[in-house]
C-alpha cells in the first residue's frame, strides 16, 4: 500500500481476516471473491514456485506438453540437447500460439500466423523473407520467453514467474526431508504413468488447499462409503483421533503433511515385500527417513501454494483383492474465483516390475483422479463451499468459517517432543493448523509481504512450550 | 437371390435386437438402477474408458497406460456397490442424466468373437444435470462393446468408452457410461 494511502476495502478486509486467523477464524466470504482472485493471480502465482510436470512425461528430445501457471500457457519441451525449458507460448511477432497440441514431438514450433519458427529450445529459427522484411532484426533477441525461473528435483518440475525472490530450494525449505521420501525410497526414483487427468470444477481453489493441508477429520465422513464397503482399512479411512495408529500432522516451512503409519511395524505403505526387498533403499535417505517410511500407513500433504499428494497404502478397488499402495500428485489451477481446472497424475516406482506399476495406477484410478472412489464425492463438497461464498449473506452476516480445532484452549494436541524429523510434529491429527498456516501464507503473500513472516511458530502451541 | 435377402433380413434383425436392448440399458442407466444393469455384466467384463490424446496431426488417439477405469468384474461391482452407501455424496441427490445411443453397428463375423457375440459401435451422447441447478454438461463417445447373447437378451462381455473430451467438464465421473 503507497504510503498516505488509505486501505482499500479489500485491504482492510485481508487485515481484518488476518487479525482473526489467530482467534482461527477466517471468512467464508473469501472462497468467491473477484477481487481476490485478480491479487492471487498477482501475488500468489506471479511469485510462487508452481509445479509444471515431471520429466518422465518427456523423456525424448523434442518431446513437450503444454502447461500452465494461472492464466499463462507454456510449452514444457525437452531439447535437442536433453535440456528441459518453459517456454511461454506466444509467437514474439504478432503474439499468437506457436503449439496447438496437450503433448506431442516435435523439432520446431512453427506460428501458424506468419510462418515465425522455433527450435524446440526456444531460439528463433526462421522468419519469411527475412533479407527483406526484417533485415536487421536480430534473430537472437526473437526466441520463445523462457519463464524466469525453473527447477527440478528428483524429476518434478516447477517453476516461477518471479525473475527474483527464493529458490525453490528455499521455497521447499526442510520439507523436502519429508519430500525425499516419496520420491527417493525406491531406487531410481518414481515416474508419471500415462498423462495426467484434467477436469474443470466450479469451485475455488483454496477449498482444495485446504483439503489437502492436514484434513484428517473430514475423511471418515465425506469418504464414508469407502469404509462401508471395505475399499479402504479403519486405520487409513477411519475416524480421525481415534485407533492406535501413529498419526500425527507436521508443518514444515509453510508445507504440511499428515500420515498414518504404526510405530515399531515395517509397514511401508502396504508396498510387497518383493517391492520393498528389491527396490527401496536407504542409500538415499537417513536412518530416521528410512524410519519413518518404515511405519508408514498413508500421507497427504501439500506444498505451498497448489500442489498437493497422496501416498497411499492399504486400499483396494475390490473388497475381494490384495490391498496396493498408490501415489498420486496433483496441482489446482485457479482460473476464477468461482472455477480450478484440476491436474492429476498417477505415479509408481520407475524400476519396478510393470505388472506392479500398472497395479499402483490402477489404485490411483479407483481411489483418486474424476472416477476415484474417494475423489468423487469430494469435488461437490468444494463446489458447494464456493457457491454459499457467493451470496450476500456470506459477506453481510460476516460469515466466519471455524479453524479452531487443535488451538491448545480447545483440542487435545500436543507437540510431539521426539518427533524424528523436521518441523513440527502433532501428536493427534485432529488439529486444523495446517490450514491455519496455508491461509496465513495466503495472507502475507497477498499483503506483498513475506511468505516466511507466516511460518515461525506453530499457532496452536502457547509460547512456553 | 433368395439366401441372400434372407442373410440381409436376418442381419437387420439382429441390428434391431441389439439396438432395443442398447436402449433399454441405457433406460437402467438413466433411471440409476445400477444393480439390473449390473446384472447384464459378464463375469468376464472388461470395462475401459481410456484418456483419449490431443495430437497436433492425427485424430482419434488415445492413452497406452492412462485411462479413467479399467474395470474387471470384481472393481466394477465395487464401484456400482458403493453408491448404495449413504455416504456416496456424488449421486446424492442423483444425477439426472439422458443418454443417446445412435450410430449402431454391429459386426457378426470376427475371429475374434466367439459363436454367441456380436461386435457393437455406438456413439453415445449423455446429458447431465445435478443438484439445484439449471446447469448441465455432456459425455459424448464412441462404445465398442463386444455383446453377449444370453437366453432372449445380452450381458456386455467387453466395454471400451472412447470418450471425446480430453479435459472434462463435470465435477466427477459417477455415472456408467
Amino acid at each position: 500500500m503507497a504510503a498516505g494511502d488509505k486501505p482499500s476495502a479489500t485491504e482492510q478486509a485481508l487485515q481484518d481476516a488476518r487479525d482473526s486467523l489467530d482467534e482461527g477464524f477466517f471468512p467464508l466470504e473469501f472462497f468467491h471473491d473477484e477481487n481476490l482472485h485478480d491479487l492471487e493471480m498477482e501475488r500468489i502465482f506471479g511469485q510462487a514456485w508452481v509445479f509444471i510436470g515431471h520429466e518422465s512425461e518427456i523423456p525424448e528430445p523434442g518431446d513437450y506438453a503444454r502447461r500452465y501457471i494461472g492464466d499463462d500457457a507454456f510449452i514444457f519441451v525437452r531439447d535437442e540437447s536433453g535440456e528441459v525449458n518453459l517456454l511461454f507460448d506466444s509467437c514474439r511477432h504478432r503474439g499468437a500460439q506457436v503449439c496447438r497440441a496437450e503433448q506431442g514431438n516435435t523439432s520446431h514450433f512453427r506460428c501458424p500466423y506468419h510462418g515465425w519458427t522455433y527450435k524446440n529450445d526456444g531460439d528463433a529459427a526462421g522468419i519469411p523473407q527475412k533479407s527483406k522484411a526484417f533485415k536487421n532484426l536480430d534473430r537472437e533477441e526473437y526466441g520463445l520467453a523462457h519463464v524466469p525461473r525453473l527447477e527440478t528435483y528428483e524429476g518434478l518440475v516447477f517453476a516461477s514467474l518471479a525473475e527474483e525472490g527464493p529458490s525453490f530450494e528455499e521455497w521447499l525449505g526442510d520439507f523436502k526431508w519429508y519430500f525425499d521420501v516419496h520420491m527417493k525410497l525406491p531406487e531410481g526414483g518414481m515416474e508419471v504413468i500415462g498423462e495426467p487427468h484434467r477436469w474443470v470444477i466450479d469451485a475455488n481453489w483454496k477449498t482444495i488447499a485446504d483439503n489437502f493441508n492436514g484434513d484428517s477429520y473430514h475423511t471418515a465422513w465425506a469418504h464414508g462409503s469407502v469404509l462401508d464397503l471395505e475399499l479402504g482399512g479403519e486405520e487409513t479411512v477411519g475416524h480421525a483421533g481415534t485407533g492406535d495408529s501413529l498419526d500425527r500432522h507436521i508443518h514444515c516451512d509453510g508445507h504440511t503433511t499428515s500420515m498414518r503409519g504404526f510405530e515399531d511395524e515395517d509397514v511401508f505403505l502396504t508396498y510387497p515385500e518383493e517391492v520393498v526387498e528389491d527396490l527401496f533403499t536407504k542409500e538415499d535417505l537417513s536412518d530416521a527417513q528410512w524410519t519413518l517410511a518404515r511405519q508408514a500407513l498413508s500421507f497427504t500433504g501439500a506444498i505451498f501454494p497448489n500442489f498437493g499428494f497422496l501416498h497411499f497404502g492399504d486400499t483396494t478397488d475390490d473388497p475381494e483383492k490384495d490391498v496396493a499402495p498408490f501415489f498420486t500428485i496433483r496441482k489446482w489451477r485457479p482460473l476464477g474465483p468461482d472455477k480450478m481446472e484440476l491436474w492429476s497424475w498417477g505415479l509408481a516406482p520407475k524400476n519396478a516390475p510393470e505388472e506392479f506399476k500398472e497395479r499402483m495406477y490402477k489404485m490411483y484410478t479407483s481411489n483418486f483422479g474424476p472416477t476415484g472412489n474417494f475423489e468423487q464425492d469430494d469435488v461437490p463438497i468444494w463446489k458447494g463451499i464456493t457457491e454459499s461464498a457467493n451470496g450476500q449473506f456470506a459477506s453481510s452476516q460476516n460469515l466466519q468459517l471455524n479453524y479452531q480445532m487443535g488451538f491448545d484452549w480447545m483440542s487435545e494436541m500436543e507437540l510431539d517432543d521426539e518427533w524424528l524429523g523436521p518441523g513440527f510434529a502433532y501428536s493427534e491429527n485432529l488439529e486444523e493448523g495446517g490450514m491455519r498456516l496455508f491461509h496465513e501464507q495466503w495472507y502475507e503473500m497477498l499483503a506483498g509481504n513475506d511468505r516466511t513472516d507466516a511460518t515461525g511458530t506453530p499457532m496452536n502451541v502457547q509460547e512456553d512450550q | 437371390m433368395l439366401a441372400e435377402r434372407e442373410d440381409q433380413l436376418e442381419a437387420l434383425l439382429v441390428e434391431r435386437e441389439v439396438e432395443q436392448f442398447l436402449y433399454y440399458e441405457a433406460e437402467l442407466l438413466d433411471n440409476r438402477e445400477l444393480h439390473e444393469w449390473f446384472d447384464h455384466v459378464a463375469d468376464d467384463i472388461n470395462y475401459r474408458m481410456p484418456r483419449r490424446l490431443m495430437r497436433e496431426n492425427t485424430a482419434n488417439v488415445f492413452s497406452e497406460r492412462g485411462y479413467y477405469f479399467n474395470e474387471d468384474y470384481g472393481s466394477l461391482k465395487a464401484r456400482v456397490e458403493r453408491f448404495d452407501s449413504e455416504y456416496a455424496w456424488a449421486e446424492r441427490p442423483p444425477t439426472r442424466t439422458r443418454r443417446y445411443v445412435t450410430n449402431v453397428r454391429v459386426t457378426r463375423d470376427d475371429e475374434a468373437l466367439a459363436e454367441d457375440e456380436l461386435f457393437v459401435e455406438a456413439n453415445l451422447l449423455v446429458y447431465l444435470s445435478r443438484g439445484d441447478s439449471e446447469k448441465h454438461t455432456f459425455f459424448a463417445a464412441r462404445r465398442e462393446d463386444v455383446l453377449r447373447r444370453r437366453g432372449d437378451t445380452f450381458e456386455i462381455a467387453d466395454r471400451e468408452i472412447r470418450l471425446d473430451q480430453t479435459v472434462l467438464s463435470t465435477d466427477n465421473v459417477s455415472i456408467f457410461l
